[in-house]
């Protein structure tokens, strides 16, 4: 799964995610894409998910890009801990989604089944989505 | 030649985010005109008919922009869309003249089927979607072709490989255009033991903790300092 191989801090506070995506939200790399509609924090399992799916959906054929990364830890306290005595143990990664963002891409494989299988990745995120295509250059 | 579409525009005085919200709510999209030896100048479009327009023009597309009894040969430069509901926002065109030679990155089309992806089952792999070329507007090309068919697994093909007539490709010609990469291998599922877990969990801090250090300082103090009240 996805996670740093090193980090500055440990922890990281929870932070606010508003507005939209000013940076990654067009199909760069491949021809067509999934997008996010809403703000959330996609787990590195989510994105492991949802990468096996695409790639099991495409059999062998096709090219898969993941241009979100996980970078941010969340913690949690031990089971029937008393509240206090400092921060959790850092448990999971996440990644920092905004609406607009465009999260997987795919290439290589016909748009029928580029569709069916973002539609299958997409059933593994917590958040909106909608498919995407590469603009007209 | 690149074919030419015809839109029609209208001047517009009033400038600035209010404005530009009222047009888009009555259907229409604010733009811009620019270009060598004019002052830009702003401009209003119906949306309908631009969207017709995008949907088939690229960054290579000569437009006819009838402006005010005038037709103006334009080239869009920049079309800005919301993040999400991916509409057009704002559009600039760039006013071209005849004798004068432009700068604009031509879409490059892939022609043919690879025979790395028909017979070794590679997947075409496309690096570059567009070059740059330095070109007269007559013979400004829709899109440049490059032939794939004979490209094997592992096999590319580079800028050097195109051909524009009439034109100067800008880029480097090193640039690889395109590449037959090898058909992907599943990976079997690796058991993760806990203990590998918990290490991927904790990645290694690029800052050391400065606990030790923080400790021996504390330590050290009350013995420098105590001497010091003493006296």
């Amino acid at each position: 799964m996805l996670a740093p191989k090193r980090v500055k801090y440990r922890k990281q506070m929870k932070g606010r995610n508003r507005g939209k995506a000013t940076k990654g939200n067009t199909v760069a790399f491949g021809k067509y894409g999934l997008m996010s509609l809403e703000a959330g924090w996609i787990s590195n399992r989510q994105i492991e998910a949802a990468r096996v799916a695409l790639t099991r959906t495409m059999k062998r054929g096709g090219k898969v890009w993941i241009r979100i990364f996980p970078d941010k830890p969340l913690t949690k306290k031990p089971a029937e801990t008393r509240m206090g005595k400092g921060k959790g143990n850092p448990e999971h990664w996440v990644a920092v989604v905004k609406p607009g963002r465009v999260m997987f891409e795919v290439e290589g494989v016909a748009e029928q089944l580029a569709r069916r299988a973002l539609q299958l990745a997409a059933a593994k995120l917590s958040v909106k989505t909608r498919f995407v295509m590469r603009e007209a250059s | 030649m690149a074919q030419t579409n015809v839109l029609v525009a209208e001047k517009r005085t009033e400038t600035g985010k209010g404005i530009a919200r009222a047009l888009r709510r009555g259907g229409e999209v604010p733009a811009v005109i620019y270009g060598h030896g004019r002052e830009p100048e702003a401009l209003k479009i119906s949306r309908a008919e631009l969207d017709r327009i995008l949907a088939a023009a690229g960054a290579s597309t000569v437009i006819e922009l009838k402006l005010g009894g005038k037709k103006l040969k334009t080239l869009i430069r920049e079309v800005q869309r919301h993040p999400t509901r991916l509409d057009v926002l704002h559009v600039d065109f760039l006013e071209i003249h005849a004798g004068e030679k432009l700068t604009v990155r031509a879409p490059i089309r892939l022609v043919g089927s690879p025979e790395g992806v028909r017979n070794q089952g590679g997947v075409l792999d496309q690096v570059l979607r567009d070059v740059e070329i330095r070109v007269l507007p007559r013979h400004l090309p829709e899109s440049v072709e490059l032939d794939v068919t004979d490209l094997t697994v592992g096999h590319s093909l580079h800028v050097s490989d195109i051909e524009i007539p009439n034109a100067e490709i800008l880029d480097d010609p090193e640039s690889t255009v395109c590449t037959v990469v090898p058909p992907r291998v599943e990976v079997e599922p690796v058991v993760v033991l806990e203990e590998e877990e918990e290490e991927a969990l904790e990645p290694e801090l690029i800052r050391k903790p400065r606990v030790e250090e923080e400790e021996e300082a504390a330590e050290a103090e009350p013995e420098s300092g105590s001497p010091e009240q003493e006296g």
